[in-house]
């Protein structure tokens, strides 16, 4: 009783810091697996606070169905990403599954005439699916490895398509999704005076349709309203340390999947992600440019070159080493204002034309 | 670990070396803060150290010879002539090491410049210093004199505090309203740092990001706005967690910061900015060189070295000498022309400080000169032109990101608001408003794994 007098805001912070010390070590095996931590530079209840943020919290120790739950998002609480986690045999990762994308999509071509029905059997062949080579080993998960289960067949593919100039009332039914780089092309260049922009800093592929981007909506919301010519998607980024490239493309695939059905008649254009500059790319284990390279070779392959299309801006912004040029940047990741210009006009002759 | 606001300093090192300190006997204090000073300073710098320790055993020798020609009663000439001579010595070798360390830091390599040496070659002139002048009284020991120089709480950064305010030669009276108040301080401290400075860092990195020459002149100045007020927070807050821990530890409270923006001039401004600095300035250069007893021209010149040094020892950039000489230049205008009237009026005095201190943060910002120039040219943009691919809504985005931020900076840049806080730290509400502010902190060294730009994605 004397101390609490005389030393009231110790002891508070003593035995709060007692209590959460307590639901970090009680809970390190269960709800905390999934939280990196090392004992030698932080203390125990430091997984409790990186728990709250992916909304575990420490009640859930005694509620055991929650605390399972949480487990198996590897802490990452989101959706498609209750892929790892089982953590059985070898790697644990989910098979990459074959979409059915191609076959709707081609379903609606092949009729009429018999030789249009072979043109388009071949185009369906030459569209076919393509397939991972390999999956993602346990060893590339755990170190943040984007692994390039793909190679460059998706974007070979893709890049064969003949893309057009346009002028700029071509964007006046176009919509950009995307993270903070797309905020900057709406920010810094005049595009958002006809396109409308679905953008925020820290998108997610896991996001893209269902935020309530401020001002906007949500790109489902604006889907039902509008009829958009184009869909401009460039996503992917901020999601480079979570998961794997398989978890990243399915989530991928589903988004583009639901584009086109609410969307029919819109082109949607995969945008490439954006590389980081040499000096990022050397240093972050994450955010770097294999990575990104990696999965973008993954979501080029959805690419059929009628409906969907592959185009990389990177061809406009990048040095002859292939890294964001770092004159454009001063982050090394997001164009400086004044260069999001050669984005525009990397779009701008990168048209498709007719329906 | 050697930055307080750190999950490693908050929960490993300070509280077993406080338990420790607490539990042993009084005369073995002083060697278990000297021990763990010297752990906490090799965990940032395994190999300076030897130079810190090296600078000790020098100081210490001339200070013991200098004792040594001072005892007795009355002191003949020679004795005097000779200790003086031994003073300029040790710091003119101070002064060569400090200025060889930076010539390496700026010329070969940034990491050859040992952590903190700035401040601990400053406390190790000011002993010299003060042992000719008769402030330190008693003969300094070993112990004493290595403890000084390497605190831990101070070594980094300062605060530069003189050898008599350490009271080396008295056992430290220890306490839990000490302990108490100090905490307190502390968690203040850091609160301002983590979750105020910490994240105004974050503007001026988004600023960054755009690029000077597309941000609208609203956003310039929100900009000069948010770097004034982000150092002010981090400085002003590590000086609370550094003094916070020394009180922590029976040291007295080492005032840094007396609310500068509440300043009515600049040279107000700087004697209630990083104080310790500013008095070290004073006390050891300003003075001996006749100080403001002297002709007008002298006075400027004297003032014009002061501060060009000042600009000197912040960095190694051509802008904090441009930064140095634009605050001589206004003080010394202050002295020899406006400051008399200035101080006649009221609020003037301080919409100029409110003005004139963000611009010169501006100086001190940008290390690049051609950058420099394109930031002026946007805060006036009739002088700058018009810009590349500005957005002028820019203002309104960054204004409602922020705002918070801004509005707790000003209110607690309110001289009344923390005497208010300070005078009534003993209400529950304060307590627990303390105790959130430390929660939330370590929720955010927690999440960010001590580095303030993971807050940033992409």
């Amino acid at each position: 009783m004397k101390y609490l007098k005389k030393c009231p805001l110790f002891l508070l912070l003593f035995v709060t810091g007692a209590l959460l010390s307590l639901a970090g070590a009680g809970g390190l095996k269960t709800i905390y697996a999934g939280q990196a931590y090392d004992p030698l530079t932080a203390p125990v209840l430091s997984v409790v606070f990186t728990g709250i943020k992916d909304e575990i919290y420490p009640w859930q120790i005694f509620s055991g169905d929650k605390a399972l739950d949480a487990m198996a998002g590897g802490g990452e609480a989101s959706p498609g990403e209750q892929t790892l986690g089982e953590g059985k045999e070898g790697t644990g990762l989910r098979k990459s599954r074959t979409v059915g994308i191609f076959s709707d999509t081609l379903g609606s071509v092949i009729s009429g005439m018999e030789e249009e029905a072979k043109k388009a059997e071949e185009e369906a062949e030459k569209f076919a699916p393509i397939a991972p080579l390999r999956e993602t080993t346990r060893e590339e998960y755990l170190n943040h490895v984007s692994a390039d289960i793909y190679g460059d067949a998706g974007v070979l593919r893709a890049g064969e398509y003949a893309f057009a100039t346009v002028d700029e009332s071509y964007f006046d039914d176009a919509m950009f999704i995307g993270d903070s780089r797309t905020v900057g092309l709406r920010d810094y260049t005049d595009m958002s005076e006809r396109a409308d922009f679905f953008c925020e800093t820290s998108l997610t592929i896991y996001g893209a349709l269902e935020e309530d981007f401020e001002g906007v909506g949500t790109v489902k919301e604006a889907l039902a309203q509008k009829d958009y010519g184009k869909i401009y998607l460039m996503v992917g980024i901020n999601e480079l340390g979570r998961g794997t490239t398989e978890s990243f493309m399915e989530e991928y695939t589903k988004t583009v999947n639901t584009l086109r059905e609410l969307e029919p008649e819109a082109k949607i254009f995969i945008q490439g992600i954006m590389r980081v500059a040499g000096e990022k790319d050397e240093k972050d284990p994450i955010f770097n440019n294999s990575n990104i390279n990696a999965r973008n070779n993954a979501i080029a392959t959805l690419a059929d070159n009628k409906h969907i299309f592959y185009i990389d801006v990177n061809e406009a912004v990048c040095d002859g080493q292939g890294n964001l040029n770092s004159e454009y940047t001063f982050d090394k990741i997001h164009l400086l204002g004044a260069y999001n210009v050669l984005w525009k006009e990397f779009l701008l002759t990168h048209g498709v034309e007719g329906q | 670990m050697v930055s307080f606001a750190s999950l490693g300093f908050l929960f490993r090192f300070l509280p077993i070396l406080l338990f420790i300190y607490f539990l042993c006997p009084a005369r073995f204090r002083q060697w278990v803060l000297l021990a763990g000073s010297l752990i906490f300073y090799a965990s940032g710098e395994p190999v300076f150290i030897l130079v810190l320790v090296g600078a000790t055993l020098v100081n210490y020798g001339f200070a013991r010879s200098m004792v040594k020609l001072g005892e007795g009663f009355s002191l003949h000439e020679w004795q005097k002539r000779r200790r003086k001579s031994l003073m300029v010595w040790a710091v003119s070798l101070n002064v060569l090491a400090l200025v060889a360390f930076k010539c390496l830091g700026v010329f070969v390599d940034n990491a050859l410049l040992p952590m903190g040496i700035s401040f601990y070659m400053f406390k190790m002139i000011s002993f010299q210093a003060d042992l000719v002048r008769g402030d330190v009284w008693i003969k300094p020991k070993l112990g004493q004199v290595a403890l000084y120089f390497t605190l831990f709480p101070q070594v980094v950064s300062g605060p530069i505090m003189r050898y008599h305010e350490g009271e080396f030669d008295q056992e430290k009276i220890l306490g839990t309203e000490q302990l108490e108040d100090g905490m307190k301080y502390f968690v203040a401290g850091l609160g301002m740092k983590v979750l105020l400075a910490d994240r105004l860092a974050i503007l001026w990195n988004d600023l960054q990001m755009i690029g000077f020459q597309s941000i609208s002149t609203p956003l310039a100045w929100l900009g000069a706005a948010g770097y004034s007020m982000q150092l002010y927070f981090d400085f002003w807050g590590y000086s609370l967690m550094a003094s916070g821990v020394m009180v922590m530890l029976g040291f007295h409270f080492i005032e840094n910061f007396h609310h500068p923006y509440a300043s009515k001039s600049i040279a107000e401004f700087y004697r209630r900015w990083h104080m310790t600095l500013g008095s070290w300035f004073r006390d050891y250069v300003y003075i001996p060189l006749g100080g403001s007893r002297c002709s007008g021209g002298r006075l400027a010149a004297n003032l014009a070295l002061v501060w060009l040094l000042t600009g000197i020892w912040h960095g190694n950039g051509v802008n904090y000498v441009i930064w140095g000489a634009v605050l001589g230049a206004f003080i010394i205008l202050e002295k020899l022309v406006y400051g008399k009237y200035l101080a006649k009026i009221p609020v003037v005095g301080n919409l100029y400080v409110l003005l004139v201190i963000p611009l010169t943060w501006v100086i001190f910002a940008i290390t690049n000169i051609r950058q420099m120039g394109i930031y002026f040219g946007r805060l006036f943009p009739f002088i700058g032109g018009a810009g590349i691919a500005v957005n002028p809504q820019d203002i309104a985005r960054y204004g409602k990101n922020y705002g918070v931020y801004f509005i707790a900076g000003i209110i607690l840049c309110v001289p009344a608001v923390f005497r208010f806080l300070e005078e009534h730290r003993k209400n529950p509400l304060v307590i627990g408003l303390l105790a959130v502010i430390f929660w939330v902190s370590v929720y955010s060294l927690s999440v960010s794994a001590g580095n303030p730009f993971m807050y940033l994605k992409f």
